[in-house]
């Protein structure tokens, strides 16, 4: 671990604080990812205390757990973007949109600094200088493209230096690559702000000890500085608190500058030798007290009078956040794979009760009360369980839809376009399974109607719409799977547009074409509309991509559009679950299994409803509907049953809006069964969607609705 | 053996003072930001609260004051953990009641040091 | 010792090793002990439609959905009945675990290097291609399989095509 130049505030031989890298990784993402948010949900016309003091807090919070875990450049960069939000909190300046924006892109070069701190200091380091100096520029009140004052660039003639040098403190022998110097600031309004730079050596480990000095001038501040880095570094890491032309560094005595690993080495040895003789060491802390007692009379620093600012952050803060920290209080974090782990157990005891219910059917209940009584409990506990566990790998929605607003901003500025995003049903859970996978093809969705579908602002105006265009990510469940659609109210797809590229490429299609059918064409591989392929989207690649990710999720997707208005996608998922809900049938002599969720309702057949129709097919009449009929038996090749008794049973079963009805011999019952995967050890069959086992220790095999009701829409 | 209530937002830093600490012998009481600590102050017993100063809901100096309130807590020292060691900040901690303070970031030995001035 | 399979292209390895020998109709065959899982009775599969006729469907095995081969079926041997002394050789392979039902099995031989000869070009209902080698044990004459080949061919029925 080379790459971790870890000085100072880890330094302790006995304590190795990598132990707790992983955390605070983790804990710098979450902080990342809520500062994005709220950066994000900004109201700038009128900034949210509440949002702005939460803000600060997050980049204050990754600020102190990068100095105490040693990252230097982490700590550089979010100091610079506390201090930001610092004023921004107190009302000094005003929000702007460049502030948003560079907060946002140094929160990305944040990000880059940790990933690679993560993976052992591979790679190329992120540049931060210049986000550095923008964030400087907007805290000193010069936001760009606006009516500047003398801008902070050339440097101006040198500034008359103070020569008023009091007495250096007596020096103590330089490790090599540590250079004495003194500092002068000034000509400065309000000098209070240069003691600000002693907040950088004292928060930045390793950076160096800057003791203040008598000045004679009262506008000036004078500093004795001890470091190993550059003057250029200096000047880069003071640009934010001063301009650099009003910052003079004189050097002293320069130890010869030998190899940087030496001179840590140095350094270190100095701080155990000072530490062994009792002597305070000069680093880490600049201040003259790093702890103290309210006990014994504290020694006051000779500071100025700190210009009246406002009260400490009250300690009512963001409820947000109380929100917050109340869940962690109560939530720990678990390994996917425990979980997977309790559910296949949870899975195997509801097919072992099932197996005791079923034996136990042949005895006598009034002989075995108790034991009757126990079963029944045991069903019940079961159950119960089973839906707890269940609700473990339940998340919601929330987590996908989370990452659309910035993805949005920046895609809209991008394209210049003006883009409102509206959620609903956040709180719609949906398997942790399943949103890792949902989550790239609704990207590709929500680009699309951004880049696709909204207009140009001008254009919409143009066409009497409201400049802003509306997209909405909606997410619900419907029967046994989620919906989740995505809306916009841009300008829909060109039915004429579609039809004449289909034909260009060769497909088959027909004028007459119902609207429904024209839209799957966009579906087709290499298939794109736009005229201008822009590099977001267009390439032809995308939507056939989406769609085959949504068929293996055992999901699908439908199109909706109004030329001129919008457009909508449905994507709809099978809600996985390994244990649901099923009702057994008997088809000939074998068993097999309906999604409960699935069937709508279930009748004696009568001869006189059911009418064939051609090439055999056969539909019956269920109130005032017709329905496909799907003759189990003969599908399945069932051998015909020992008994062959009765017309048999009708169940109409209901998927993605169509219903057919399933023809079987008799209705078994309902209850719980475990989902078992078949393309494990054998392969995907048609209309197969799983299997399962029965409490007699047979398989059985779960009927896959959806395929069975497309096939009779062909 | 000594019980501390160790107070911050922060996961990190908790565990590692929490890990600290435990490896010199005291017993450690984990809080999340000032309200949980004085609930967990209520039914445990606690020989030294240490205190992060920026907490949501309740913060460090807020804790003090609270803590301070009741009789049962009026005597028991509190470190306040802070970023900045200005005059202003050392002010609210006394009329706070605080017993001292500690600027972040420390280094972990130097914490045991500052404890055992105050644990005997 | 197990018995490792090196296929080099074209000619087939000759592998010592403990082999698990069963008797499929008027053959002899042994296969890599290593891929036998268990030895079980047959119990009736449930059927899966629209199968090839000795794929006879899938069995419960402690919770997992196992398919059934009847290799019986599949080599066109003479007779297939299903009685107690019907065998399952419940084999756990890289990419499954299949159960294929044979007549009967015999034991588990050590074969040597010396006791495999390579297999002579002769019209044999199994594939050449997953026949590893013939073992000559006193008057027995054993044709061991490269299960894991034979098993994964497409014609087998477990490999959508």
């Amino acid at each position: 671990m080379a790459e971790h130049t870890q000085e100072a505030a880890g330094g302790g031989a006995d304590f190795d604080l990598s132990q707790f890298y992983e955390i605070f990784f983790e804990e710098a993402g979450e902080n990342l990812d809520q500062m994005e948010q709220m950066l994000v949900g900004l109201d700038l016309s009128q900034a949210d205390d509440e949002a702005l003091n939460g803000i600060f807090r997050c980049a204050h919070s990754i600020k102190g757990g990068a100095a105490t875990f040693g990252f230097r450049d982490v700590t550089e960069l979010t100091h610079h973007m506390e201090s930001l939000l610092d004023k921004l909190r107190r009302h000094e300046i005003t929000p702007v949109p460049q502030m948003v924006d560079v907060l946002l892109e140094s929160a990305d070069a944040s990000r880059s600094l940790l990933a690679r701190h993560q993976n052992g200091g591979q790679g190329e380091v992120p540049p931060t200088a210049g986000l550095v100096q923008r964030i400087a520029e907007l805290a000193a009140g010069n936001v760009p493209a606006a009516v500047a004052p003398a801008p902070v660039a050339a440097p101006a003639p040198a500034p008359a230096p103070a020569p008023v040098v009091a007495a250096a403190p007596p020096a103590e022998p330089l490790p090599p690559g540590v250079r004495r110097l003194t500092i002068h600031i000034g000509p400065l309004p309000q000098p209070e702000l240069a003691d600000a730079l002693q907040d950088l050596f004292r928060d930045i480990p390793g950076l160096g000890t800057m003791t203040p000095l008598e000045s004679a001038q009262t506008d000036r501040r004078s500093y004795d500085v001890t470091t190993s880095s550059s003057n250029e570094d200096l000047l880069d890491l003071f640009v934010f608190h001063v301009a650099k032309e009003l910052v003079d560094i004189r050097e002293e005595a320069a130890a010869p500058a030998e190899d940087p690993l030496a001179a840590e080495e140095a350094r270190a040895a100095a701080l155990d030798q000072a530490a062994a003789q009792g002597r305070p060491a000069t680093p880490p802390v600049a201040e003259s007290e790093s702890y103290g007692f309210f006990h014994e009379p504290a020694a006051l620093a000779p500071a100025a009078a700190a210009p009246a600012r406002a009260a400490a952050p009250a300690p009512a803060a963001a409820a947000g956040a109380a929100s917050q920290s109340s869940l962690e209080a109560t939530s720990i974090r678990v390994a996917v794979s425990k979980v997977d782990q309790i559910i296949n157990l949870v899975g195997e005891l509801v097919i072992t009760q099932a197996m005791l219910a079923q034996n136990s059917r042949a005895l006598e209940p009034a002989l075995h009360q108790q034991l009757f009584a126990g079963l029944a409990d045991l069903d019940r506990n079961t159950r119960d369980l089973q839906e707890s566990v269940m609700s473990i790998r339940m998340i919601p929605m929330s987590f996908v839809f989370n990452r659309f607003p910035r993805m949005l901003r920046d895609l809209a500025n991008k394209l210049g376009k003006k883009v409102d995003f509206v959620t609903q049903g956040e709180a719609t859970e949906l398997d942790k399974g399943l949103v890792e996978k949902i989550t790239d093809p609704l990207t590709h969705l929500v680009r699309n109607s951004c880049d696709h579908g909204i207009e140009m602002p001008a254009d919409r105006l143009a066409a009497g719409k409201p400049e802003h265009g509306t997209i909405t990510l909606a997410a619900s469940h419907q029967g046994g799977s989620i919906v989740i659609e995505v809306r916009d109210d841009g300008k829909g797809l060109s039915r004429e547009k579609i039809l004449s590229k289909a034909r260009e490429r060769g497909l088959n299609v027909s004028d007459s074409m119902p609207d429904s059918e024209v839209w799957q064409l966009i579906f087709a591989p290499g298939f794109s509309t736009a005229e201008v392929v822009t590099d977001v989207s267009g390439r032809g690649v995308g939507m056939d991509v989406v769609k085959r990710n949504i068929a293996a999720l055992g999901g699908t997707v439908d199109i909706d559009s109004d030329f001129g208005r919008g457009m909508k996608v449905s994507v709809r998922l099978p809600l996985t679950l390994a244990i649901m809900d099923g009702m057994s049938v008997r088809v000939g002599d074998e068993v097999y299994i309906l999604p409960l969720s699935a069937v709508v309702e279930s009748f004696q057949v009568q001869d006189d409803a059911v009418s064939t129709v051609a090439q055999g097919a056969q539909l019956v009449k269920v109130r005032d509907e017709f329905m496909p009929v799907i003759e189990l038996e003969r599908l399945f090749q069932v051998p015909p049953s020992v008994d062959n008794g009765g017309s048999g049973i009708m169940v109409v079963v209901e998927s993605e809006g169509s219903r057919a009805a399933l023809l079987v011999s008799e209705l078994l019952g309902q209850h719980q069964v475990v989902v078992k995967n078949l393309e494990s050890n054998y392969r995907k069959v048609a209309n197969v969607s799983g299997a399962t086992i029965l409490g007699d220790g047979k398989v059985a095999l779960i009927l896959d609705i959806g395929a069975l009701v497309r096939r009779t829409r062909h | 053996m000594h019980s501390i209530l160790a107070v911050d937002d922060s996961p990190s830093m908790r565990k590692m003072v929490s890990f600290t600490l435990t490896g010199a012998g005291y017993n450690v009481v984990e809080a999340v930001d000032g309200q949980d600590a004085y609930e967990k102050a209520q039914t445990q017993a606690i020989d030294l609260v240490l205190a992060d100063q920026n907490m949501p809901r309740l913060d460090g100096l807020g804790l003090t004051r609270k803590l301070r309130e009741n009789p049962k807590f009026k005597t028991v020292p509190i470190l306040i953990l802070t970023t900045e060691s200005s005059d202003q900040m050392k002010q609210a901690g006394r009329s706070a009641g605080a017993t001292g303070w500690l600027v972040k970031p420390f280094d972990p030995v130097r914490l045991i040091e500052v404890i055992q001035k105050v644990i005997r | 010792m197990a018995a490792v399979l090196e296929q080099s292209d074209g000619a087939n390895a000759t592998v010592a090793g403990e082999y698990l020998t069963f008797r499929l109709g008027q053959e002899e065959y042994g296969i890599d002990i290593l891929k036998v899982q268990e030895i079980r009775g047959y119990e009736q599969p449930t059927r899966i439609a629209h199968a090839p006729s000795f794929l006879k469907g899938v069995v419960n095995l402690r919770g997992t959905i196992v398919p059934i081969v009847d290799m019986r079926l599949k080599f066109n041997c003479a007779q297939a009945e299903y009685n107690s002394f019907t065998v399952v050789i419940i084999l756990h392979l890289r990419a499954r675990i299949v159960g294929i039902v044979v007549d009967s099995v015999s034991d588990v031989l050590q074969l040597q290097a010396d006791q495999i000869r390579p297999a002579p070009e002769v019209e044999t209902s199994v594939d050449a291609n997953c026949i590893v080698g013939l073992g000559a044990l006193s008057e027995r004459m054993l044709i061991l399989l490269d299960i894991e080949r034979l098993m994964s061919g497409v014609d087998m029925g477990l490999v959508a095509a």
